[in-house]
């Protein structure tokens, strides 16, 4: 049979896209952070290190606590600290937002490896066995919808908080006053400050809420799609998680459907066993649509006008 | 205070600062930071504990740092151009994947010829990854930022694919490529003899190399064209303001992806060094390497001049020798290094001497940032054309 054919089968199976859902969450839940943060107007890339963070503190959380649920919590509490640095470096000490992301990102890094190895000596951190793991949750009645069933209903808890979560950052970005107000602040700080909001508490609030989101994924993947960690297990999903964001505009709609696109490509590697195709080539995917979409050639990706500059008060 | 050193408070203080944040980290996980330190102290020959040679260390640290001078110019030179290049690693890795190609084809040539031809083809292929970035940059506003990250990442990915089952992978191998030819090899400085003893160790276990000697040159050239040529001008024209620049007569796209091609030179040259110099063949040792982002450390703490650079290549070359020692004698992961380095980075970009200098009376404060950097990249802003309409 030819490869070509031997897609359409696959594209034609509810396996394929309950692994592309699956796998898209866990972009998506960094690109919801990026969305949240870059809206106020501040830059992030560093939802990799935030992400990195959570997946650490959610397996430590877990084989000490032997509870999924605290260790989520955990993941996002780190995952909010490690935000609260970047948010309070760049925006009280109006430091270089990039630098900050990246310093965090190296941070991350560096603290994990550092910290696996000071709790757990230089051994790996050991497993968390299957039944302290984020469950599988099955829902009654709708899971036995053909197909769809499969695909939308029958995942890791988490997908249904995230596609939850994603409903939520747009209705609260675009649909209320709380997301006018982080909108106006990431376009036009000055003009915010002079109707009375505050620039500040909004932007700490949105740095914070990328930081737990990112948190969230760590958990996702440390403790719902594998059961370890294992340094720099992240491996460059934050960075995807950034490139959905630019992919899609700065909206949470459009980032889940960048999400989408490069959790079916995950999904079709894992699901095949035709493509003969490097699994490292195909891992380029994301990074060069990016590459594409930035060239112009899907239309204009223009971020929020205020992007990366720190706010003074009474500057002009 | 003098005034010609207050320059040097920010570098220095950040480093302090590091040191303090990291060491508190170290004691909060119940670790003793005077024995980290110690051993990090060992990368540049002193107080090493655990019998380790101090020569060897320091050969160690020079190999470290000779890299990061070239990807810290990589970073450097956009940075006078108002331009972040975050992807000196990607630009490094394609740089080593040339030279490699380079020096596996022309295996037969002599080495006077074929060495020269693995820098030029690492260069070569550094400027073509940049050039990508710069372009986009120059011709629809993509942010070098964003772009550059992406091309990171396609490098990586492509270096794994090339090793693993693809076409670079050495018979035999699972994730290394055939080494390069003993000609195509730069020279070290002491013969690969296991009989002449230098310092107490044979001769051959010192891997100090003349690619070392290339990089200060390469440092040297960087000052040179910065200060002493028109392009250097027009770069940094370009970094003090688009406008006025565009007034002078100054092709600002031009000069963008003219400086991001120099850049990405730099940056594969660092790489083609690191084959040529050092590791002979690619390995999986590259799909954890740092240089390209220790790069960035090292141009911020550098101050974005050539000395500045060299020196904070010693510091971090010291402490990634260092951090092996530690790592050994201490038990505590070199992982450390990378802390320290991210708290530099928070400083340097807080300027959190500025903040803290201020609170001591009688102090004057110094400069906030380099004047030679840009202030705080107007980020994505020139790109900007109306902003995005709400959903």
């Amino acid at each position: 049979m030819s490869a070509l054919g031997d897609i359409g089968h696959l594209l034609l199976t509810a396996n394929l896209w309950q692994a592309t859902l699956a796998a898209a969450v866990l972009f998506l839940l960094p690109a919801l952070g990026g969305v949240t943060s870059e809206r106020s107007g501040v830059v992030n890339i560093a939802m990799e290190g935030m992400m990195l963070t959570g997946a650490f503190f959610a397996v430590v959380a877990d084989l000490k606590l032997h509870n999924p649920w605290l260790a989520t919590l955990v993941a996002m509490v780190a995952g909010g600290l490690m935000a609260l640095i970047h948010a309070v470096v760049s925006i009280r000490f109006r430091a270089d937002q990039i630098v900050s992301g990246i310093a965090i990102n190296i941070f991350a890094a560096g603290l994990t490896v550092f910290l696996v190895n000071r709790i757990y000596g230089v051994q790996d951190v050991g497993h968390v066995v299957n039944s302290e793991l984020l469950p599988n949750i099955n829902i009654p009645v709708l899971d036995q919808i053909p197909f769809l069933g499969q695909v939308l209903f029958q995942q890791n808890v988490i997908v249904y908080v995230a596609l939850v979560l994603l409903v939520l950052t747009h209705v609260v970005l675009f649909r209320t006053r709380l997301g006018l107000r982080i909108r106006a602040v990431g376009e036009h700080p000055q003009a915010a400050d002079t109707a009375g909001i505050n620039v500040f508490r909004l932007r700490y609030g949105s740095v914070l809420v990328s930081g737990v989101l990112s948190g969230l994924a760590g958990a996702y993947l440390a403790i719902g799609i594998a059961n370890t960690f294992v340094p720099n297990m992240t491996d460059g999903r934050g960075y995807i998680a950034l490139a959905a964001m630019i992919f899609g505009k700065w909206t949470p709609f459009g980032a889940f459907i960048a999400c989408l696109i490069f959790g079916l490509g995950e999904a079709i590697y894992a699901n095949n066993s035709f493509i003969h195709i490097s699994a490292y080539l195909l891992s380029m995917l994301p990074y060069i649509i990016t590459l594409v979409v930035l060239a112009g050639v899907v239309g204009r990706s223009t971020p929020p006008a205020a992007d990366g500059l720190p706010y003074i008060p009474g500057s002009e | 205070m003098l005034p010609r050193f207050s320059g040097l408070a920010v570098p220095l203080g950040s480093v302090l600062f590091a040191f303090v944040a990291g060491g508190l980290i170290v004691l909060i996980s119940g670790a003793n930071p005077i024995d980290a330190y110690q051993g990090l102290l060992c990368g540049v020959g002193l107080l090493c504990a655990g019998g380790e040679n101090p020569a060897l260390e320091l050969s160690t640290t020079i190999v470290f740092l000779t890299p990061l001078i070239t990807a810290g110019v990589a970073v450097a030179i956009p940075f006078r151009a108002g331009l972040f290049n975050i992807g000196a690693e990607g630009q490094l890795l394609v740089g080593t994947v040339a030279c490699l190609v380079v020096g596996i084809t022309l295996s037969s040539l002599p080495g006077i010829v074929l060495v020269p031809l693995e820098l030029l083809a690492g260069m070569a292929a550094g400027a073509a990854w940049a050039g990508i970035a710069g372009v986009l940059k120059a011709t629809v506003g993509a942010h070098e930022v964003v772009t550059t990250i992406m091309l990171n990442y396609v490098a990586q990915w492509l270096v794994r694919y090339l090793i693993i089952g693809g076409p670079l992978q050495a018979p035999g191998a699972f994730s290394a490529s055939s080494p390069i030819s003993v000609n195509g090899r730069l020279p070290t400085f002491f013969p690969a003899s296991n009989s002449l003893i230098v310092f107490g160790l044979p001769s051959s276990v010192y891997r100090v190399h003349t690619g070392l000697i290339i990089a200060l040159v390469a440092a040297a050239v960087f000052a040179f064209l910065l200060w002493r040529t028109s392009l250097g001008y027009e770069i940094r024209a370009v970094g003090q303001s688009q406008k006025a620049a565009r007034y002078a007569g100054v092709s600002v796209p031009r000069t963008i992806i003219v400086t991001m091609l120099i850049a990405g030179a730099f940056a594969g040259l660092a790489g083609a060094i690191q084959i040529a110099g050092v590791d002979k063949q690619l390995t999986d040792k590259y799909f954890n390497d740092t240089t390209g982002f220790d790069a960035i450390a090292v141009a911020l703490l550098g101050l974005g001049s050539a000395v500045g650079i060299v020196l904070a290549a010693l510091l971090f070359g010291a402490l990634h020798a260092g951090g092996a020692v530690m790592q050994s004698d201490a038990g505590l992961s070199s992982n450390l290094v990378l802390v320290l380095q991210a708290l530099i980075l928070f400083s340097i970009a807080g300027n959190f001497v500025g903040q803290i200098s201020r609170l001591i009376p009688g102090l004057r404060p110094p400069p906030t940032l380099p004047s030679e950097l840009p202030p705080a990249a107007p980020l994505m802003t020139e790109a900007a054309a109306p902003p995005p309409e709400t959903a």
